[in-house]
């Protein structure tokens, strides 16, 4: 059998090298040469020094962290409803949904809700607010990308709470704790891992989004993403490139070390 | 007639761990065996062996007088009832039990003939078109049984079938199974750690521990005769006393000396003995051989569970069928219910010993 | 009033959600060439979208590619989960890891390491490319998909089914296959999704012949408001409805089975 299921398996170790270790080394490679080929940290240096692009990486990843935090803040109290309400299965349907619709499409649509004349002005008029500048603006790119990140947060959090032993939430009422505390001293930390896996599925995305940057924050917000995008496919220096993408997946990988270190505790 | 024999086989793992110490076994044809032992003793490395899931690393299997150490699972002419069932999930119960003789390519009308002959062996007409999934355990039980029956094997091999299966549920299966074999007349291999059950069922027991054959025999011959403190504890029941022998026919132990029915040690050795609870009997004080004073009793709805403790300390488990008469009280056994047990005896060395005094006495 | 909140906020938070979607929609039905004011009710932007001959080509090319590549990924998935399956120790754990590389990865950083490879590689920029892209980056779904299948795989079924005098091909086609079919259907779906929702990695890793719906959308909607993508989008969310109301049609229906079994 050993020699039958080698042999299927083939095509996917050729994958492997393909697809997965020749691009990280390539990328690698190209990270830390020059333009004539040459070993060098001149990429890495140039980087560094650059008072740019250490701005635009702090920008980024504080962007990654008001993005996640503004998903999370959403999405939490939307899983716990929905773990409570009856027909569970249709409303985290209802969640997925959205994630089929193309994402340019759902980001298109932001461009005429946002717009000048858009709806969302056109409510904050009857509110008596003149309308403002909403599209091009770091506020906008921040909604719009946690808005798209909703449903990534919503699922593993609704799965940690579904999976939820309910004789625990009944044992610590009937220890005497109040729905806050049950809430906040055992609700909350059982559903920590799903928590975790949130943080991950919608920061490590949001980092590098590029195309919502330049549909919905204009030119204003830079982050990694849009670098990277920029060195590849408008300057073509893809030494540079490969650098911020070392560096992004250098913090990728902090990330995701910081979420998953406390689990391996227990 | 020998229809497998297990020939000095020893299953090591790559680990190190060693399943199974030079085991000898032989198993004739249309008898019901148990394979009886306790978790980890190497029962069902056994059966494994023999259904060919796994290879022995020395020794050799045979199967009517053939070597059959490398002949795949599938073209041996034996069959497996496993102990989760393993039954099909996507095929119902007609298909489950055609499954052999689908892939036989078996003509389809003899298929339906064969299931429908099996459903009813194991009273399940009408189930065919079922799901396996709504069964019952024990009818589950039943599938299981019919589709390695099917197949027509010369050996049915069960792997702790009933131990998923209800108190009550088990009983009737027990039951079942026997009549089954009965029936057709071929060799069943079942393996338990549960005593009753091979008691209830078998012609032959084999017990095992930590990967040895610790004795054979007839359920009677097991119960009464247990070669050592392990088979004694395991099967039923016990009351182990340290003793020593004073001459043929007398022992020691607890401070008294007693008639027995044991002969051929040397007097002065060490021995163990065995009292079950059902042989002993509490009458008044004067009339027992030991005075005890009763601890506490239970009442388990065929029996009295009573314990009790002697002057010299050790707490005796009595089987009665009436109340202790008085707190304190008189211990009763006839000599033949004192089991003397040498330390360190096999199997062989006991039997010799046996047929020795047994010879003796004609 | 603690329901009447919650219901409140599961109100609130779906409205939200599906507010930009409906706003496309809505608005694709104006005569008019804004998402400001509602002109009048009209099929204009559709009679528009149906004789832009190019963007229909676009959508039938997405489609092509999508169902091609899923398959390819799920074939390959599938073997690379059975060979995983099989390993044991250190080389799995190396193997998941490895596997998992593409799923925790940014797309900015696969399409760019992709870019990088093809011309390592001297593969021209194009449909092929975005077809080695998307079957490379489904495949580790699919592989995720279909391994727990094969781990809750009982092994004694396989047994029994030796047992029972079945060899290789029949144990792997009558035993596993149908056990793990779940697991692969659902592997082939999000491969499917992945395809038809990725922009990022296409758009790194297409030349200027060919271009995917993502691609399209982003150009057109560089430009502005354009009442003809409202009209695709409405054409995209019914099929989506549809997809969404077949799934959960057939698992109330597997459900209900389930539910007279126990």
């Amino acid at each position: 059998m050993r020699s039958k299921s080698s042999f299927f398996i083939i095509p996917y170790v050729l994958w492997l090298l393909l697809f997965v270790v020749m691009p990280m080394i390539l990328l690698a490679v190209n990270a830390f040469t020059n333009g004539q080929g040459q070993v060098s940290l001149v990429n890495l240096r140039a980087f560094l020094t650059n008072g740019a692009c250490l701005k635009m990486m702090v920008n980024s990843f504080w962007y990654a962290v008001l993005i996640t935090g503004l998903t999370l803040l959403i999405s939490y109290p939307l899983a716990l409803v929905i773990a409570h309400c009856r027909h569970q299965r249709v409303w985290l349907l209802l969640v997925i949904l959205p994630t089929w619709i193309n994402l340019l499409l759902k980001t298109y649509a932001f461009i005429g809700l946002l717009g000048q004349h858009g709806l969302i002005n056109q409510a904050l008029q009857l509110i008596g607010l003149a309308p403002r500048q909403l599209l091009f603006t770091k506020t906008a790119f921040v909604i719009v990308a946690a808005y798209i990140e909703i449903p990534f947060m919503v699922l593993p959090i609704y799965n940690s709470l579904h999976a939820l032993d309910q004789q625990i939430i009944a044992a610590a009422r009937d220890l005497g704790a109040s729905s806050w505390q049950t809430f906040w001293r055992v609700v909350w930390p059982l559903t920590l891992p799903g928590v975790r896996a949130g943080v991950q599925a919608v920061f490590i995305p949001s980092l590098s989004l590029f195309m919502i940057t330049r549909l919905i924050g204009g030119n204003k917000v830079i982050t990694l993403g849009t670098a990277i995008e920029e060195y590849f496919l408008t300057t073509m220096n893809w030494h540079m490139g490969s650098m911020i993408g070392v560096i992004l997946i250098v913090i990728m990988v902090l990330v995701l070390l910081a979420t998953s270190g406390k689990e391996q505790n227990k | 007639m020998k229809i497998i024999e297990l020939k000095h086989v020893t299953r090591q793992y790559p680990d190190g761990f060693t399943a199974l110490h030079d085991l000898n076994l032989s198993l004739e044809s249309g008898k019901f065996y148990s394979l009886l032992g306790p978790s980890g003793s190497g029962k069902t490395t056994i059966l494994r062996l023999i259904a060919g899931f796994d290879q022995p690393t020395q020794g050799e299997i045979l199967f009517n007088g053939r070597k059959i150490n490398d002949l795949p699972a599938a073209q041996r002419p034996l069959n497996t009832v496993f102990q989760n069932y393993a039954l099909f999930p996507h095929l119902n119960v007609f298909e489950n039990i055609a499954f052999g003789l689908k892939v036989k390519k078996v003509p389809a009308d003899q298929i339906q003939v064969k299931v429908d002959r099996m459903l009813s062996l194991v009273r399940l007409e009408g189930f065919g078109q079922r799901s396996v999934q709504e069964l019952s355990g024990g009818q589950q039980q039943r599938v299981a049984i019919a589709r390695a029956l099917v197949n027509q094997p010369k050996v049915l091999l069960l792997d702790e079938s009933l131990s998923a299966l209800d108190k009550k549920l088990r009983k009737t299966m027990q039951f079942e199974l026997r009549s089954i074999q009965k029936q057709l007349g071929i060799t069943f291999i079942f393996v338990t750690h549960d005593q009753e059950e091979a008691l209830a069922m078998s012609d032959e027991i084999f017990v095992l521990n930590e990967g040895r054959l610790q004795q054979s025999g007839s359920p009677s011959a097991i119960y009464d005769e247990p070669v050592n403190e392990f088979v004694a504890r395991f099967i039923g029941d016990s009351n182990l006393l340290m003793g020593h022998m004073i001459r043929d026919f007398e022992v020691e132990f607890d401070n008294h000396r007693f008639e027995c029915a044991d002969a051929g040690i040397k007097p002065g050795e060490q021995v163990q003995v065995l009292l079950r609870p059902e042989d002993l009997s509490l009458v008044a004080p004067q009339q027992g051989k030991i005075v005890v004073e009763v601890l506490s009793q239970l009442f388990l709805g065929d029996h009295y569970e009573i314990w009790a403790k002697d002057d010299a300390g050790f707490n005796w488990l009595i089987h009665t069928v009436e109340k202790a008469p008085t707190k304190r009280c008189g211990l009763h056994f006839a000599p033949d219910a004192i089991h003397v047990m040498r330390l360190g005896e096999s199997e062989s060395e006991f039997d010799q010993r046996l047929s020795q005094y047994e010879d003796n006495e004609k | 009033m603690k329901r009447i909140g919650r219901a409140l906020y599961l109100i609130l938070a779906f409205v939200l959600l599906y507010l930009p979607i409906v706003y496309l929609a809505y608005f694709s039905f104006s005569s008019g060439k804004d998402m400001v004011r509602f002109q009048h009710f009209s099929w204009v932007h559709y009679q528009v979208l149906w004789s832009d001959k190019e963007l229909l080509a676009i959508f039938l090319q997405t489609i092509i590619l999508a169902i091609l590549s899923s398959l390819i990924a799920t074939a390959i998935g599938t073997c690379g989960a059975w060979g995983i399956f099989r390993l044991r120790g250190y080389r799995r754990k190396t193997m998941l890891v490895l596997n998992n590389v593409l799923m925790v990865a940014p797309d900015v950083i696969i399409g760019a390491s992709f870019l990088i490879c093809f011309t390592a590689l001297g593969i021209g920029l194009g449909f092929f490319s975005v077809l080695l892209s998307h079957i490379a980056f489904s495949i580790p779904i699919v592989v995720l998909m279909v391994l727990p299948r094969l781990q809750d795989l009982d092994l004694t079924l396989i047994d029994a089914a030796q047992d029972l005098g079945a060899g290789r091909g029949v144990i792997f086609n009558q035993i596993v296959l149908p056990e793990i079919m779940p697991g692969i259907l659902s592997g082939l779906f999000m491969a499917l999704t992945y395809s038809l929702d990725d922009f990022a990695v296409t758009f790194f890793v297409t030349g200027n012949g060919f271009k995917t719906l993502s691609v399209e959308i982003y150009s057109r909607a560089r430009q502005g408001i354009n009442l003809e993508i409202n009209a695709l989008s409405t054409v995209m969310l019914l099929v989506v409805m549809l997809l969404a109301g077949g799934y959960l049609f057939l698992t109330r229906q597997h459900e209900l089975a389930l539910g007279a079994r126990s």
